[in-house]
């Protein structure tokens, strides 16, 4: 019961965490939210292990300590540092509509997870609603940015959601499963990183609105 | 070698290339030639591989490999065996084509380097996806397509084309990682119900539990499922990557894009509609296929009358037949589905030469916008020609393959009780046959510029395209034995119908002359 209760409040951290890394201004400050943020998400997976005794998590927890923690931040921040737009900085979205915007998707995940029926989740259906909702969060973050480094961290918060479904739900998949979509998910990273630094190198712009010769 | 080390062969050949063509980077003066060598031999012996695992699998049934990971059946030889012949002719048209392009110095021989083995490496993601039978791996494979193409749609590195590298790694991405959560809904809903939960990762295993899955949750899962890899398959409103991405790669990848990657996420979402349809009933992901269909077909037909950019239009184009290919699964049936099928591969074929076509008059005129480009007939004649005959059979026209596919959908829709649907689709088909007569007219004839010089490229550029008409002719004029046993296999997959012959009077004309029904089951050794 009270493993239950660590779980479901951490979960509702990580929605604090994703309202940072979109929250402030600058793209490295962004990397070391993400980077708190996966810690979150790793305390979550340890105490899920401990709860649900899915040995499998703790592997995962070790597995996204190395990549989500450490990896995917440090390789985001030493090649975000570099790369300065004042310009797209400023959000499509506001502070204020950004925090609205995320309590109307806390409300309709935690609608929609309400409705479900799986027995492994009874418990657990706030960490559940956290999930979906953190994944529309990071739909969010990408729709509401201008830069693309935030479209960025948007993708790596909408694989988080993910992730996290997928250990409530499916924590007794195969090692080799888990480590697939946690190898996508860095690729993807890597080469978002790689695409944008060349954006940025060609076009001397990381704004989204200034990309726009392709159209119709 | 036995069909399990056919699978795995081929599934290392495009991998183990792709290492070669990186590494010829570094072989200074001779890297060039080591590197389009070391491409050649991977394309032709991936070709060889494909061709013989999907005969294989025509003859004996399904292959089981890995402990039940890959599962190729009557279905999958279908999309493995396209995969093969295009990537082999789009690699082969590649060779051709980059050599103008280096010789020109528009690319580097490092960047040809990468180049080919990004295209290997795009291929070995696209063998996987179609080939695998864990629905996780299926995911992560269709993922990978996104992450293995991104560097070839933005290879030449200036501002349309990064432009359209990030569009497409962004919507693709994002996109798919709803496909992710649908997959998890599938996966978690058979955890929880079956005896044995290790199973529950299998395509096959959860197909024969289907009946005990929460309907619930497979509705929600199929939706998420069919927005994901509807995204990556380019259906109306997620393509938006699509045009982009197909007109800014060079033109032998936005062939492979068009003709290979579409149709291995419409696999993907061919898979879940076959549990789906035995969870809930056919009625509910006919409907949204119906749907997404019509609007991805009506939307492109708009996008093409109007279009000036020659490879545009014929990204449009991919929309609006993923769109039919929906449609026709949508309504449902033995003829739909086999009418859908037949025009997988029509399309592909179709596409392939289309955009070989289009790039070779980029190569000569330097652009694609259609008020510039004048004369083709004139300037490179064979080229002009291909292209007139492929441009005419994509819009429909006998006696080339695409006809029969759209007058089977057609037949499907009116025989399944869908008669307004249809006036609806044969209008906006006849919308597309104006914007491709169109195109055709506006490029191929009238006088030629004189700053363009005349003649062909070369033969590497023009005999995929020779190929490529060459098979559509055959399969509009008479289907070849082996494609209508594969089609009425898989067709029966999709349906669900085991080994039991396709409902007579619903079937293809071609059915009778199938010579022995291709057992559908799973071989006794595997799942």
């Amino acid at each position: 019961m009270t493993a239950t209760l660590i779980v479901n409040n951490l979960a509702g951290l990580l929605f604090v965490t994703s309202l940072l890394v979109m929250g402030v201004s600058r793209p490295t400050a962004s990397a070391v939210f993400y980077s708190l943020q996966s810690l979150v998400l790793v305390l979550i997976f340890v105490t899920l292990a401990a709860t649900l005794g899915a040995g499998e998590l703790y592997l995962w927890a070790a597995s996204a300590f190395v990549t989500k923690v450490v990896l995917v931040p440090v390789i985001m921040y030493r090649a975000l540092g570099k790369l300065q737009d004042p310009a797209a900085s400023r959000p499509l979205i506001g502070p204020t509509g950004l925090c609205l915007a995320a309590a109307v998707i806390a409300v309709l995940s935690y609608l929609a997870v309400s409705t479900v029926k799986l027995a492994v989740v009874a418990e657990l259906k706030p960490a559940l609603a956290v999930s979906l909702g953190h994944f529309f969060l990071g739909l969010l973050c990408i729709v509401s940015q201008r830069n693309i480094l935030k479209q960025i961290f948007g993708y790596c918060l909408m694989e988080n959601g993910a992730h996290l479904t997928l250990a409530l739900m499916a924590n007794r998949a195969p090692e080799l499963v888990e480590i697939g979509i946690a190898t996508d998910a860095i690729f993807a990273v890597v080469i978002m990183t790689l695409v944008a630094r060349q954006i940025f190198r060609t076009l001397q712009t990381l704004d989204v609105k200034q990309l726009t010769a392709l159209k119709g | 070698m036995s069909h399990m080390e056919w699978v795995y062969a081929l599934l290392l050949t495009p991998f183990a290339t792709a290492l070669l063509a990186f590494f010829s980077r570094g072989l200074g003066a001779a890297a060039r030639r080591a590197a389009t060598l070391f491409h050649l031999l991977g394309i032709t012996l991936m070709l060889v591989l494909s061709l013989g695992t999907a005969f294989a699998v025509l003859a004996d049934g399904p292959i089981s490999a890995a402990g039940g990971w890959f599962y190729i059946d009557g279905l999958a030889a279908i999309f493995l065996a396209l995969i093969g012949v295009v990537g082999f002719l789009t690699g082969l048209y590649s060779i051709g084509y980059m050599r103008h392009e280096v010789d020109n110095g528009e690319i580097s021989v490092p960047t040809l380097c990468t180049y080919y083995g990004f295209f290997n490496l795009f291929l070995c993601t696209m063998l996987l996806a179609v080939t695998a039978n864990n629905i996780i791996m299926m995911w992560v494979a269709i993922e990978a397509t996104t992450l293995g193409s991104t560097f070839l749609v933005g290879i030449y590195g200036q501002r349309s084309s990064l432009e359209a590298a990030w569009k497409y790694v962004i919507i693709c991405t994002v996109g798919v990682a709803f496909g992710l959560f649908g997959t998890v809904l599938v996966y978690s809903n058979a955890t929880s119900v079956l005896a044995d939960p290790s199973g529950a990762v299998f395509w096959t295993v959860l197909l024969g539990h289907a009946g005990q899955l929460d309907p619930a949750l497979m509705r929600i899962a199929f939706v998420f499922v069919l927005i994901g890899f509807g995204t990556k398959a380019g259906l109306f409103p997620m393509h938006a990557w699509l045009p982009d991405a197909h007109s800014e790669a060079p033109s032998p990848v936005s062939a492979l894009l068009s003709a290979a990657l579409l149709n291995c996420a419409l696999l993907v979402i061919i898979r879940y509609y076959i549990i789906v349809s035995k969870t809930l009933g056919p009625a509910f992901p006919r409907m949204l296929l119906l749907a997404f269909g019509i609007m991805s077909i009506a939307v492109a037909a708009l996008f093409i009358i109007v279009q000036r950019d020659m490879k545009r239009l014929l990204a449009y184009s991919s929309v609006e037949n993923m769109g039919l290919i929906a449609l026709s699964i949508g309504l449902g049936g033995p003829l739909g589905v086999l009418a859908a099928l037949l025009h997988v591969i029509n399309h592909s074929l179709a596409k392939a030469l289309l955009f070989c076509g289009s790039g070779n008059i980029l190569l000569k005129y330097g652009t694609r916008d259609m008020d510039a480009i004048k004369g083709v007939a004139r300037v490179a004649p064979l080229t002009a020609l291909l292209m007139g005959a492929g441009a005419l059979a994509l819009g429909g026209m006998p006696p080339f393959n695409i006809f029969i596919s759209e007058f089977m959908v057609v037949t499907a829709g009116i025989h399944s009780g869908h008669p307004w649907l249809m006036l609806v689709t044969l209008l906006l088909l006849t919308l597309v046959l104006a914007g491709l007569v169109r195109m055709v007219a506006r490029t191929l004839l009238g006088p030629s510029p004189d700053a363009v010089a005349r003649g062909e490229l070369g033969v590497l550029t023009l005999l995929p395209m020779v190929l490529l008409l060459a098979m559509m002719l055959t399969l509009g004029v008479s289907m070849p034995r082996p494609v209508a046993a594969a089609l009425d296999s898989a067709a029966r997959i999709v349906l669900d119908q085991g080994d039991a012959p396709l409902a007579a009077g619903a079937a293809a004309p071609w059915i009778k002359t199938t010579a022995k029904p291709v057992p559908t089951a799973a071989p006794a050794a595997g799942l």
